[in-house]
């Protein structure tokens, strides 16, 4: 008859509380510095900081403090390290031995483990939070919400590290490789995105920026808790620095539920694991038979794709390459590399370099077989990547990044691009190596990105080469030009590179500088005139003037165009010229910030009014530089030079102007 | 006390127990020998609930083992290598087993470590020589008062001094408690002097499992020397080994040594002497047939 088994054994509480409480003390202390300390030091002399002057409270200061202070990395490190000596004793034989001698279940054993790191590691929290609120209180900053928001992140955080800790621990038999498998579950879904990404980004067409534009989703706790379960600040300020708003969001609540959620159950995993793990298993490389083959298969596929892909990229750094030929580089390469390390695996997982047996070998060749076929489907497109442009009504905006950045929200424009997309598509096998097979053409490279509205991103990026070349083909004209002729528009133009603003803006700065070239030192020396004799209402008058000018000569197709070959530098101005937008009534829509992805909540706590725009001019905007003239921003004609003049004076080359 | 039915494990392809079976009775000294590899620690770690078996039963007085906390609150182990916690001295130890075992005896504890001196109570488990740390794994067992005392090696390392010591102290608290015991052990001439049922073990099965009383009188040395050539040996007489030297055969004969005795009597022999055979002869005679590697060195 079974006996009853209880979850918790009070000898074995004590002896894990005696092993791990240092860590917990030293998580407490860390905190204690990190935040009460911190916040006291920094409102020791409020009353005479800058911070009185600038309209902040010290319960402004203390939420602004919790904003900053980010839980994940400490509870990542404080998971593995209290998990680790609780159950150091599943990875000796020795001790895994007379551990479960001793009367006691696995039941108890896991739980009174769990409880124990629990306490450990959740007791500083809760201690930081009272410690913190009685602080708050005296100083009378309050902010009790913010306090105990952060604390529920810093529970959840190490509650859930600790769950993916136990959870690897179960999985092998080898306390190093827990602790690797535990980064590498933390990092998996990262580590996967990159090697699909990177992958697709040397042989699938269009993907080469993919890389560029990765983003932490949920199955990425360490980066998403970080960035989305946070208190975030807003202070809105004047030109002078004074507080005019100040707002805080408690954000991300639903996330800390669902990896509440995820904890519990990895926990529960870990369990079963671990009642019906055969101690006999200690030593082994992986615990746990279900995982073996996910090991060998997942470590292989996805380093030999990283690999190959890797392999395929210096080839094709060795000299421009097809896609053919790249591909067929990097998909002998992944096979081959795929195989050794599958055979690698088993090594490891068998603790024998005796593997070559013929159930290994055949396994080796199945697992070999399906590689190729993935690879092969990526290669024909059977999961329509290539292909892929999104439905009008999953796009919250589209973007054009060429020579200029353009964001489009309005759903004509956004069926525009598509429709310019689809066209280009349909030629892919084309233009997949126009570049390529035209080397002496100059090229440049177009990226389309689409942000969908459940916050995905899809983009592609092709190389693209010049349209008015007479080598192109009228395929590859017929399917680039129409782009060209869109982004060219001089209403998308002003609307998107001047900004949403361009025509109910004052022209608050501006500036023009030319370079006359000095014989003595061989050089060029800048010229600014800096209208010290006008008021601000006389500047913005003769700036207002350029700008119409500027606007006329876009109008003429005579400035800010796209081209997909190389920049003219025998028509472009190596003269500086900028000048900012303002409306204090409208807000500057950013199409590169937009483009770029930059959340406005964080990184920028309030919106904008005004915007900066550079603009190279050339000499066909005759109708700028004759109102530059005009006005006064230069006298001399000398002082407007192109970048081959700038070169030839100098004595560079082409390609060190880039430089 | 002590039933194992038909138990088999393997690790991998390789089947460490084979359909093994042993039956200890309450209250015995229960010696397990056998060759290393023959499975010993195995069924060991599966007494001690560590191992779960593919196959077959193991119960200790009609309980399952395996997970079974009540169980094991009266089963003392001491491994071959014992474990001791990190930072640990021996009185640390003790307050550890004494809230494993409800039946922990303190007074006993403390009335045992008269009998080892030279250990220091305070100092870290870890760090005293081997024997030493044994010497605190008998306190701690035999403090456990339980009712099932299962030991692996347990003598190993400690000078004869000791080993005479902590034998004394088993047999003592087998005689006061009728503890049972199992213990396996190289050292069958030690095994010889204190236990009282043997287990033979091979290829991860039991091939003799008797009293040593049974056992050694079931199996005879016999010196026999004849006039002239050895004559025909009579039927049913089982000799398991013949080693002649001269005119001196020593015979190995399987069976009653009496009824041995007599058949050989009859056939008038120069000189005939009839010999106990110790543990170890028995052990390396019964293995001798099992392919025994070191049975040819041994002679």
């Amino acid at each position: 008859m079974q006996s009853k088994t209880s979850f918790f054994n009070k000898a074995l509480f004590k002896k894990n509380l005696g092993r791990t409480w240092v860590v917990g003390l030293l998580y407490f202390i860390v905190m204690l510095v990190e935040i009460p300390i911190s916040y006291v030091i920094d409102i020791s002399n409020f009353e005479s900081t800058y911070y009185v002057e600038s309209g902040y409270t010290k319960s402004m200061l203390l939420k602004q403090h919790f904003s900053y202070i980010s839980t994940t990395e400490v509870a990542f490190v404080l998971g593995i390290v209290l998990a680790v000596i609780t159950f150091l004793y599943l990875f000796t034989k020795r001790d895994t031995y007379m551990m479960h001698a001793f009367p006691v279940s696995r039941k108890s054993l896991y739980f009174t483990g769990l409880l124990s790191c629990l306490l450990v590691a959740i007791v500083p929290i809760l201690l930081i939070g009272a410690i913190t609120s009685i602080v708050a209180t005296i100083e009378g900053a309050g902010a009790y919400a913010v306090i105990w928001y952060w604390v529920l992140i810093g529970v959840v955080s190490t509650v859930l590290f600790l769950s993916i800790a136990f959870f690897s621990l179960m999985v092998s038999g080898q306390v190093v490789t827990a602790v690797v498998f535990y980064i590498i579950f933390n990092y998996l879904y990262t580590l996967m995105q990159v090697a699909f990404r990177l992958s697709a980004s040397i042989w699938m067409f269009g993907m080469s920026s993919v890389p560029y534009f990765r983003k932490n989703a949920i199955f990425s706790p360490i980066f998403y808790i970080a960035d989305n379960c946070r208190i975030k600040c807003y202070e809105l300020t004047d030109d002078y620095g004074n507080l005019q708003e100040f707002t805080t969001r408690m954000v991300g609540g639903k996330y800390l539920i669902i990896y509440g959620v995820v904890a519990v159950v990895f926990f529960i995993v870990a369990y079963i694991m671990y009642k019906f793990k055969k101690i006999e298993t200690v030593h082994d490389f992986i615990c746990a038979p279900f995982m073996q083959p996910v090991f060998s298969v997942g470590m292989s596929f996805f380093i030999s794709m990283v690999a190959g892909a890797y392999i395929s990229g210096m080839y094709d750094a060795m000299g421009q390459r097809t896609y053919s030929s790249k591909f067929a580089v990097g998909i002998i390469s992944a096979i081959i590399i795929g195989a050794i390390l599958y055979m690698i695996t088993k090594m490891m997982i068998e603790k024998t370099i005796r593997v070559f047996n013929v159930k290994n070998i055949s396994k080796c060749l199945l697992y070999s077989i399906a590689s190729l076929a993935f690879l092969l489907c990526l290669r024909f497109d059977v999961f329509k990547v290539e292909n892929r442009v999104p439905s009008t009504d999953d796009i919250a905006w589209v973007g054009i990044q060429c020579d200029y950045t353009m964001v489009f929200t309005s759903e004509d424009e956004i069926n525009t691009v598509r429709s310019l997309h689809k066209n280009f598509l349909a030629d892919k096998k084309e233009l997949r190596d126009i570049s390529v097979n035209n080397p002496d053409v100059g090229s440049n490279v177009v990226t389309i990105k689409y942000k969908l509205k459940n916050g995905n991103v899809v983009v592609r990026s092709y190389n693209v080469i010049d349209t008015e070349d007479p080598t192109v083909t009228p395929t590859y004209v017929a399917a680039a030009e129409p782009i060209l002729d869109f982004l060219n528009n001089p209403t998308i133009i002003k609307e998107h590179i001047i900004g949403n603003i361009w025509n109910a803006c004052t022209i608050p700065y501006m500036q023009f500088i030319g370079y006359r070239y000095d014989e003595g030192i061989k050089d060029f020396n800048a010229e600014e005139m800096p209208f010290d004799d006008l008021n601000d209402k006389e500047k913005e008058a003769k700036y207002e003037k350029v700008y119409e000018a500027l606007l006329k000569d876009i109008d003429q197709g005579n400035v800010l165009q796209t081209s997909f070959g190389y920049r003219d530098d025998s028509a472009n101005l190596y003269d500086d010229f900028n000048f900012t937008v303002s409306n204090k009534k409208i807000e500057y829509f950013s199409d590169e910030m937009t483009f770029e992805d930059y959340d406005y909540d964080y990184y920028y706590s309030y919106p904008q009014y005004e915007q900066n725009i550079y603009v190279m001019l050339n000499k066909d905007c005759t109708n700028t530089l004759q109102t530059l003239k005009d006005e006064g921003f230069y006298y001399d004609d000398e002082v407007i030079i192109t970048f081959d003049e700038y070169n030839e004076k100098v004595g560079y080359y082409d390609y060190e102007t880039y430089l | 006390m002590i039933e194992v039915n038909n138990v088999t494990k393997k690790f991998g392809s390789f089947a460490a127990l084979d359909g093994l079976n042993m039956h200890v009775e309450k209250g015995a000294i229960y010696g397990l020998v056998g060759p290393n590899g023959a499975g010993k620690s195995t069924i060991i770690r599966h007494l001690c609930g560590v191992y779960k078996q593919d196959a077959g039963n193991i119960t200790i007085d009609g309980q399952q083992v395996y997970e079974n906390e009540l169980l094991k609150q009266r089963i003392a182990v001491i491994p071959d290598d014992i474990f001791y916690f990190i930072q640990a001295n021996t009185k640390d130890m003790m307050k550890f087993y004494k809230n494993m075992y409800p039946k922990f005896d303190e007074q006993l504890f403390y009335k045992i470590a008269d009998c080892f001196p030279e250990i220091n109570m305070k100092k870290m488990v870890r760090t005293l020589s081997k024997g030493m740390q044994k010497q605190v794994a008998f306190m701690l067992a035999i403090a456990s008062r339980p009712d099932v005392m299962i030991l692996d090696e347990p003598v190993d390392g400690l000078d004869p001094v000791m080993r005479r010591q902590v034998w004394s102290l088993i047999m003592s608290d087998v005689a006061e408690t009728g503890v049972t015991v199992l213990v396996s052990s190289h050292n069958l001439r030690e095994l010889e002097d204190v236990c009282d049922h043997v287990g033979i073990m091979n290829h991860g099965k039991i091939l003799i499992e008797r009293s040593l009383d049974d056992l050694q009188t079931s199996i005879t040395k016999i010196q026999i020397a004849f006039e002239g050539d050895m004559p025909q040996m009579p039927e049913g007489l089982q000799i398991l080994k013949k080693i002649t030297n001269g005119r001196v055969h020593t015979l190995i004969v399987k069976g009653q040594p009496k009824e041995a005795e007599q058949a050989l009597a009859a056939m008038n022999p120069l000189l005939m002497d009839v010999l106990p055979l110790t543990l170890e002869e028995i052990f390396i005679y019964e293995l001798g047939g099992d392919n025994y590697a070191v049975k040819d060195i041994i002679f």
